[in-house]
Order: structure tokens, then sequence, then C-alpha cells
């Protein structure tokens, strides 16, 4: 895409089941989403907030409409390709962290690595300096369980870095986190578009992340509504 | 790589080692079977051990254990004559049973008509195997009585088993026991030093035509075929049994730490793990449970082994390390199969799971 555009949904819509007992979970989304810049996607339980997430990151495809990821159009891809778009373009921050309770906060990203083929000393140097840039070098070693849920949601988020992604989507970053936890995710999710230059999609109940947003769209019954809100990038950085 | 395979399977160390014990108990009873089988084969191979090349019988018999026999004892004069003969030595076989102690005990006899060796025996005298001195609860300077006569027992020699037990009697006495005047049992040829073996036995069915000429190894064979007609299936169930059980532990064992942590490999599938990236962790994980479980049980069968061969010796087992090895790779190849139902497991998972809370 020309136009600094690194996400676009046009037409995204998601139909479960069919006939009578069919529902439209997400119906004819347009979004676009530019390098650099956090969106935020609020809304109530139920309103579709984290099918259009699954659809955007290539997790769940849609009934109609079409998403692009830089230059490729995702909807298209056989599973195979969207494992790998996954893998090397999209970074998923989760709720409820989803991080691999066997394993330490340094396994846990190492592993992202050694999903892209990254292995050994070149996976480890690569987690370390992500883990220590999170400001998490004194936990390196931790169990994922010994761990509190900033830590956890840091090292969730690192893993999520940890092959440079272009596109981060990001699933109630904070809603597990006490108020100071989730300042702290908050100011690593705002850092990371503006320095890092990412887009960052992030749908969320929290209204503390509108501080932090460059737009904040509403989703109500599967559709954004027209009214949204916009915020100068520069705004809550 | 981060060995999240092994972290899996020790997050839960009580299952992991009730899984590798029971894969340990599979092979153990494969290997003790298998085992106590090449124990039993391997029985027969007690004729290479006696002083002599070749066997002269009357036709049809397979071995000294499972056939009578009788030889004229003139053949035995002719034999000698033979070109690269060296030996000639009357074999009287018989299987006596009787009672003692109130049970009836059965015994091969032998009697090999030599004046030297460990087989020339004063008449009276009686040399036995391990298991039959235990099972008649007698040892040397003790008395035996076969068929009413007393035997005095000088020596105890080891091997005989549950099925196969041998004493050696003097010449006299086996003659006597065998009681048919003018014949012998066998006929126990041995080659002169440097005697072509194939061109002696050839010039012994010439100059004996109306006997049958075998090899030790061949008795010692024909013995083996016995056993393994008898024995082979029930090992093979035997066998097949205890790959079924290891296999069915390895696949319980691996589906469980699967589904567990089905969430986990939801999350590796979301963030773009390839179907052969996380097969290979259920790989691993069968195999860590098979190899780890096939170790402890070749380590604990050669105990058992041994135990058995010090305390039961009517159990011959012998473990080869050949054995060991093709029990040890077989039980891999059953935890790469076993592998199978996990990972059908695996490519059920919906990545898009991972975001519901």
């Amino acid at each position: 895409m020309t136009d600094g555009t690194l996400l676009r949904a046009e037409g995204l819509t998601k139909v479960f089941g069919s006939g009578h007992t069919a529902v439209r979970a997400v119906a004819g989304v347009d979004l676009a989403v530019a390098a650099g810049e956090l969106v935020l996607i609020m809304g109530p339980s139920g309103s579709g907030k984290t099918t259009l997430l699954s659809m955007l990151g290539g997790l769940l495809r849609p009934s109609e409409g079409r998403i692009t990821i830089g230059d490729v159009v995702i909807t298209a891809l056989p599973r195979r390709e969207l494992t790998r778009i996954r893998r090397d373009s999209i970074g998923f921050v989760f709720q409820t962290f989803n991080l691999l309770e066997s394993l330490d906060a340094l396994e846990n990203v190492e592993i992202a690595l050694n999903v892209s083929g990254v292995k050994g000393g070149e996976a480890e140097r690569r987690a370390r300096a992500l883990l220590v840039d999170a400001g998490l070098e004194a936990r390196l070693r931790f169990r994922a369980t010994k761990l509190s849920g900033g830590e956890r949601q840091r090292v969730a988020i690192a893993r999520a870095l940890a092959n440079e992604p272009h596109l981060l989507l990001a699933d109630e970053p904070t809603a597990n986190l006490d108020s100071h936890h989730g300042l702290e995710v908050m100011r690593v999710l705002r850092d990371l578009a503006t320095r890092h230059d990412k887009a960052a999609v992030v749908v969320s109940h929290d209204p503390r992340l509108e501080e932090i947003a460059d737009r904040v769209l509403q989703l109500e019954d599967g559709r954004l509504r027209p009214e949204t809100v916009r915020r100068p990038v520069a705004a809550g950085r | 790589m981060v060995p999240l395979a092994t972290r899996n399977l020790l997050a839960e160390k009580g299952r992991f080692a009730m899984s590798v014990a029971g894969v340990a108990f599979a092979v153990l009873l494969v290997l003790v079977v298998v085992s106590l089988y090449r124990g039993w084969s391997d029985v027969g191979r007690f004729y290479e051990k006696l002083p002599g090349d070749f066997w002269l019988s009357q036709p049809a018999t397979s071995d000294p254990y499972h056939s009578s026999s009788f030889v004229p004892v003139a053949d035995g004069q002719l034999a000698a004559q033979v070109e690269g003969v060296g030996t000639v030595i009357p074999v009287y076989t018989r299987h006596i049973a009787f009672d003692r102690r109130g049970t009836t005990l059965d015994v091969f006899t032998m009697a090999l008509d030599t004046k030297r060796g460990p087989y020339a025996l004063q008449p009276g005298q009686i040399d036995i195997d391990r298991v039959l001195a235990a099972d008649a609860g007698v040892g040397v300077g003790d008395r035996l009585d076969l068929l009413g006569r007393p035997f005095r027992v000088v020596r105890v020699h080891s091997g005989g088993n549950s099925i196969f037990q041998t004493a050696f009697l003097s010449a006299r006495d086996g003659r006597e026991l065998v009681g048919v005047p003018g014949r012998v049992s066998f006929l126990l040829v041995g080659l002169k030093p440097g005697a072509d073996a194939a061109a002696v036995s050839r010039r012994l069915h010439e100059a004996l035509p109306a006997l049958e000429v075998h090899t030790s190894r061949e008795f010692a064979d024909s013995f083996a075929g016995r056993v393994n007609a008898g024995f082979l299936a029930v090992v093979g169930v035997l066998v097949g049994i205890g790959f079924v059980v290891g296999g069915a532990v390895i696949a319980l064992t691996t589906y469980t730490a699967t589904v567990e942590r089905s969430r986990e490999f939801g999350v590796l599938k979301a963030i773009g793990a390839s179907g052969k990236f996380l097969y290979g962790i259920v790989l691993r994980q069968s195999l860590v449970v098979g190899a780890a479980g096939a170790a402890l049980g070749v380590a604990a069968s050669a105990a058992v082994a041994n135990l058995v061969k010090r305390d039961v010796p009517e159990f011959i087992t012998v473990l080869t390390l050949r054995d060991a090895v093709a029990v040890f790779v077989l039980a891999l190849a059953t935890a790469v199969v076993a592998s199978y139902v996990p990972v059908r497991r695996i490519e059920r998972i919906d990545p898009a799971e991972v975001f519901r809370p």
C-alpha cells in the first residue's frame, strides 16, 4: 500500500450459523490503520470485538470482505500461508496473557523465535534483549506462573514482538491488570506504535486506553459507529 | 530450541514417572518373555558341548531328547575304521521318571562309554544338573535312587531348566538301564585333528548306509525347532501384548499432556507455529516417554534376568544385547505410532479460541 496504510479491512462480515439461527457477529466493517498508529476499538460485550480481531489476525475467515496486510490480501490465502503471515507479520497480545506455563519468561519469548526458525544462541540473545527492553532483566528465569500480571503481560508483548511484526493486535490487554500494571502496559503499547512504527489495533472495555490511542472506534452489534473519535497522534503520548 | 516437550511432561512429575514405569513394565514383559524363549531355544546347545562332532542314529531321529534310537554296537567298530574318524563313543540315553519326596521327577539320562573326561563315571555314580539337584533336594555325596538303583551324586553341573533336566551315568549303568543287548542309543563320532568334516560325513554315510549322520549343531537346531513350534506363537502373543500396552501408555500420556495444554498449542498455532513444529513437540513427548521407559525396562530386564539365573535356575533366561537393542528401537517406533492420536487432536485445535478468556 502506498498511502502508508498497513492494515485495511473492507466490508468485513462474519456470520456464524445459517438460516434462521444465523448470527451476524461483524457486519460490513471498513477499517484502515497506518504504520505508527494505535487504534482502539471499544464496545460492549458481544459487540463483535474479538471476532473482528480474530479476522484481522488471520485466525478466523470472514464470511465476506477483504483484509489486506501490507500488500498481501490475507483473506485469499490458504491456511499454510496464513500461518506464515501470522508468524512473520502479526504480533498477538491476549487478555489472559496466554504464556506457556511450563516455560520461564525467557523461553516464552524464545519459543516464538523457534517457531520462525531462529534457534539456539541467536534465539536466546534476541529474547533476552526484548525482555531486558521490557524491564524484566531480573525475571528472565522465572516461570510464567511466578510472574505478576503486569510482568506476564510484558513477557507476552515481548513475545508478540519477537519476530518483528508490522502489526500488533491486542485483545483487552489491561483487563486482568491493576491500574499500575495497566498503565505500564499502555505505555509499552503506545511506545511500540510510536517508536517502532508498528500499526496497533487494541480492542478493550478499558476507557484508560483512550488516553494512548490515536483513534477510538466504537463497535456495536458488529458495526463500527460512524461517529469515530479521532485524536491527534500526539495525544496521550 | 526450547525444550517444551520435556517441560510439558515434567510439569506433572508423578504422571510422567507412572508413564515411564508403565512403558518400562511393558518392555520388561517383552524382554523377559524373549529371554525365556531364547533360554529354552538354546537348551539344545548342550549337544554341542559333548565330546564329538557327528551323531550316528537310527533313521528318522530328530535329537536324542525327543527320539529313541537303537544302533548296533558293531557299527561303532565300522565307524572307527572310516578315514578321518578319531573317536567313537557309544552313548546310552533314556528318560526316567522317579519319585522323590512324594513328587514325580523326570530326568534325561545319558551315559557315554568313554574312559576319559568328565563323562567317564564309575558304576553307581551320577552327575546331575543344578535344577534336578534343587528339585530332588540332593547335593554332591547324596544318594539318589533311579528305577530302584541307588546312585551317589558325584557332581552337580550347571544347566537344566523346567522342561529339560539331565543326568550322566556310567556306561555300564546306562547300558543296563536301556536294557537292549547288542545295541547302543547313538554313536558319538569325533574327528581326527585336521580332518575334513564334510568328507568324513560322506564317508560315514557310505560305510553305514542304514544309519543317519547328524552334526551336533543339527541336533541343537532340531531341539530349538521343537521349542519354537511349541512356544513361538505364545511368545509372539505376549510380545504383541507388551507392545500394545506400552504403546497405549505412551499414547495416553502424550494425549493427556496434549489435551491439558490444548490452549497452549492453540497459542502456538495463533503465533504462527507450523503443523510440523507442533507435531514435533508431540513426537518428542512420545519419544521421551518411550525412550525413558524402554531404558528403564531394559535395565530392569537385565536385573530380573540375573535374579532369575541365580534364584530360579529352572527358568533359563538369555538376555542378548541384540534383543535389548531391538526392543528399545521397537519401543521408540511404538512411541512414534502412539503420537498419531495426539497429533490428530492438535489438528482440531482452533487457534481463534485463544482470544476467549
